[in-house]
């Protein structure tokens, strides 16, 4: 039962910071950035690149996030901001065809094989009966710290007040003195960051390839409107319970019904599990879990 | 009287070239792509069997020369080099490809032409409809499964879990295994086909832990293999027993640390009368084998030569019907070669091995 509860975990943790950083970005920039899945799957690859170049792994991941949200910087003030005065579609679609192009310079750069971090193989430790490794329980660690970072970011900070400010009403924020445009590159870096340090959490417990990100698309994406997009801690809510759906499909013995020992779904049916909950909330709460009515005014 | 003798040599000479006749022969194999290891490896193999006929008098009196194409791993560019291979250059006889999703399609091909195709490294028993002069020198997976099952029986097994890849090759070996193992008196608790490509396999391996086996059977692609082994270490489960069907491809991107201890089988790519071989592919190339498929390219052209010096002919048709009668027995590198009533390899002969420190021993 509790290898159950690690399992939920281990997978929410690999959705959350990235579903984070795409309702933060929505929040500001009122499109879902496709690109974001990909921003994960460019910060590992960097990382890995820069510690085969001889650099610890702690500083190389530092330095990989760092670069990750340069380029978000950069692609946003080059393309999406251009985008966006057409409309918030064509932004989407535009992010969309910036991850497929990036898919692609990672298939020349890096070539089709997975790669890893050159990391010190330890056995699993086992807890309460449920096995797990350090680099799984540090993964937990890390995500716990960067959700606390971010949600003191949000509502502590004068940064913070500005991104709420201009995310409630642009308009009003910016006649009140707020540089909106530098708030809303502050939330693009920040989520770029924050994406970069999920695909880097994702490696460290396994491996990172061409196919990850778009692999994760559909379950953050899920998990970012779950919580309502625009609501970034409502993410972490949406990301436990896309976890808990996939983890829960591939888990249930259908042995009994069918008069069998063991029966279970094809493990590669996850992911219609989260699709499944995806369309039940949007018929369900549109604007998703843990959104509150009054805040949309 | 002086006409006459030129008359007389020239149709001697006629006579004797088209007697001693030089005899040109087709592989399609990959040379680049995934499977380019093993492709160059099969090239090798061919190289080391050309000189060696050439050598000792080569075919129809003539030399015996191959034409090589890259399949790039690709079942259309393989397609392609066989339409170029039977229609350009006009081949009697045709070698390769190395994965069975790539052999088959060529394979009806090469049977529509009505030419030889000599089948030297895919092993999926669906190799079998492929009707025509379609020879394997390589066993299929009827017999490397039963052969595990076997094996695993032996090594103490009641009760297994099996995990394989969800193609033509992973469920033809786990039925065949299933099947033998059953035979048995062994009980198959799990059996889970994976799909190929994903990036964790967690979940596949957690099913399979609950049906509480006393060992896994499995058999994966390198670079998925990898992903396994890492994450069934991960998940604890190699305190149980694992057992690797074609244990050199399960295992040749795993790291060491993982795979410790694992058993397995593998193809015994060098028989009895194979040493002489194994020297001089070292002598040749300054190394070890690069994989385990040099052997059967080896004998695959050994055995065309010889079934074209058999019907003294380079036509097709003869040529089957020689390598027929050859393939009733015919002591190769890799072992006994003998067909089938379908011209597929009967008694393959296999390891059984072990990863000690890291290495491929034998058990």
């Amino acid at each position: 039962m509790f290898q159950f509860v690690v399992d939920v975990a281990l997978r929410a943790c690999d959705l959350m910071l990235i579903a984070v950083g795409m309702s933060a970005v929505y929040s500001l920039m009122k499109f879902p950035n496709i690109a974001l899945a990909q921003y994960a799957a460019m910060g590992a690859f960097l990382a890995i690149v820069l510690q085969r170049a001889g650099l610890p792994l702690v500083p190389s991941s530092i330095v990989a996030v760092l670069i990750v949200g340069v380029v978000a910087v950069l692609l946003n003030r080059v393309l999406f901001e251009r985008m966006l005065a057409i409309g918030s579609s064509t932004a989407m679609i535009g992010s969309l065809a910036v991850s497929m192009v990036i898919s692609a310079i990672f298939l020349v750069i890096i070539g089709p094989s997975p790669a890893r971090f050159n990391l010190e193989i330890t056995r699993p430790l086992r807890v309460l009966g449920a096995r797990i490794t350090e680099h799984q329980v540090l993964s937990l660690g890390i995500t716990a710290a960067a959700i606390s970072v971010f949600a003191i970011l949000l509502f502590k900070t004068d940064l913070g007040r500005c991104m709420r400010a201009t995310a409630t009403n642009n308009l009003l924020a910016d006649a009140t003195g707020i540089d909106t445009r530098k708030t809303k590159t502050a939330v693009v870096a920040i989520s770029a960051c924050l994406a970069a340090l999920g695909g880097i959490i994702i490696t460290m417990k396994g491996e990172v390839n061409i196919q990850t990100g778009l692999d994760l698309l559909l379950p953050v994406f899920s998990a970012a409107i779950l919580g309502g997009l625009g609501n970034p801690l409502g993410a972490v809510g949406g990301a436990i319970v896309i976890a808990m759906a996939e983890t829960l499909i591939t888990n249930v013995n259908f042995g009994p019904i069918l008069g069998q020992d063991l029966v279970f779904l094809p493990a590669a049916y996850a992911t219609a599990g989260s699709f499944v909950i995806l369309v039940l909330t949007l018929l369900w709460r549109p604007r998703g879990l843990f959104i509150s009515e009054v805040k949309r005014v | 009287m002086k006409r006459l003798l030129t008359y007389a040599i020239l149709v001697a000479g006629l006579a004797g070239s088209a007697h001693a006749k030089d005899v040109t022969i087709g592989a399609i194999i990959p040379l680049s792509g995934a499977s380019a290891t093993q492709g160059e490896d099969q090239r090798r193999g061919m190289e080391l069997a050309l000189e060696k006929i050439n050598v000792n008098g080569g075919v129809l009196g003539g030399k015996l020369s191959i034409i090589t194409e890259d399949s790039a791993g690709r079942a259309p560019t393989a397609l392609d080099a066989a339409k170029k291979l039977v229609t350009v250059d006009n081949v009697p006889v045709l070698i390769g490809e190395f994965s069975s999703g790539i052999t088959i399609p060529v394979g009806e091909y090469i049977a529509q032409q009505k030419k030889v195709h000599l089948n030297v490294a895919s092993t999926s028993i669906d190799v079998r409809k492929i009707k025509g002069d379609f020879y394997s020198v390589i066993g299929l997976d009827d017999v490397s499964g039963a052969f595990s099952a076997q094996d695993a029986i032996d090594r103490g097994a009641k009760k297994v879990a099996v995990i394989a890849p969800n193609n033509a090759y992973g469920q033809g070996i786990a039925d065949a295994f299933a099947k033998k193992f059953k035979e048995l008196g062994g009980e198959v608790a799990a059996s889970i086909m994976y799909t190929e490509g994903q990036t964790s396999y967690r979940r596949e391996l957690q099913q399979l832990e609950k049906s509480a086996p006393d060992m896994y059977v499995y058999t994966a692609y390198g670079k998925e293999s990898a992903t396994i082994n890492r994450e069934a270490f991960e998940l604890g489960l190699t305190d149980t027993p694992w057992y690797a069907m074609y244990i050199t491809m399960c295992t040749a991107d795993s790291d060491p640390k993982y795979i410790e201890g694992q058993i397995g089988m593998d193809l015994n790519y060098v028989g009895p009368s194979g040493a002489d071989y194994q020297a001089a592919y070292k002598k040749q190339y300054n190394g070890d084998f690069l994989s385990t498929f040099n052997g059967f390219a080896y004998d695959a052209v050994m055995m065309a030569a010889a079934a074209i010096n058999k019907a003294q002919s380079d036509d097709p048709a003869a040529i089957a019907a020689a390598l027929a009668e050859i393939g009733k027995k015919y002591d190769g590198v890799t072992g006994e070669i003998a067909f089938d009533d379908e011209h597929q390899r009967v008694t393959q002969p296999y390891l059984k091995l072990k990863i000690a420190s890291g290495k491929v021993a034998s058990n």
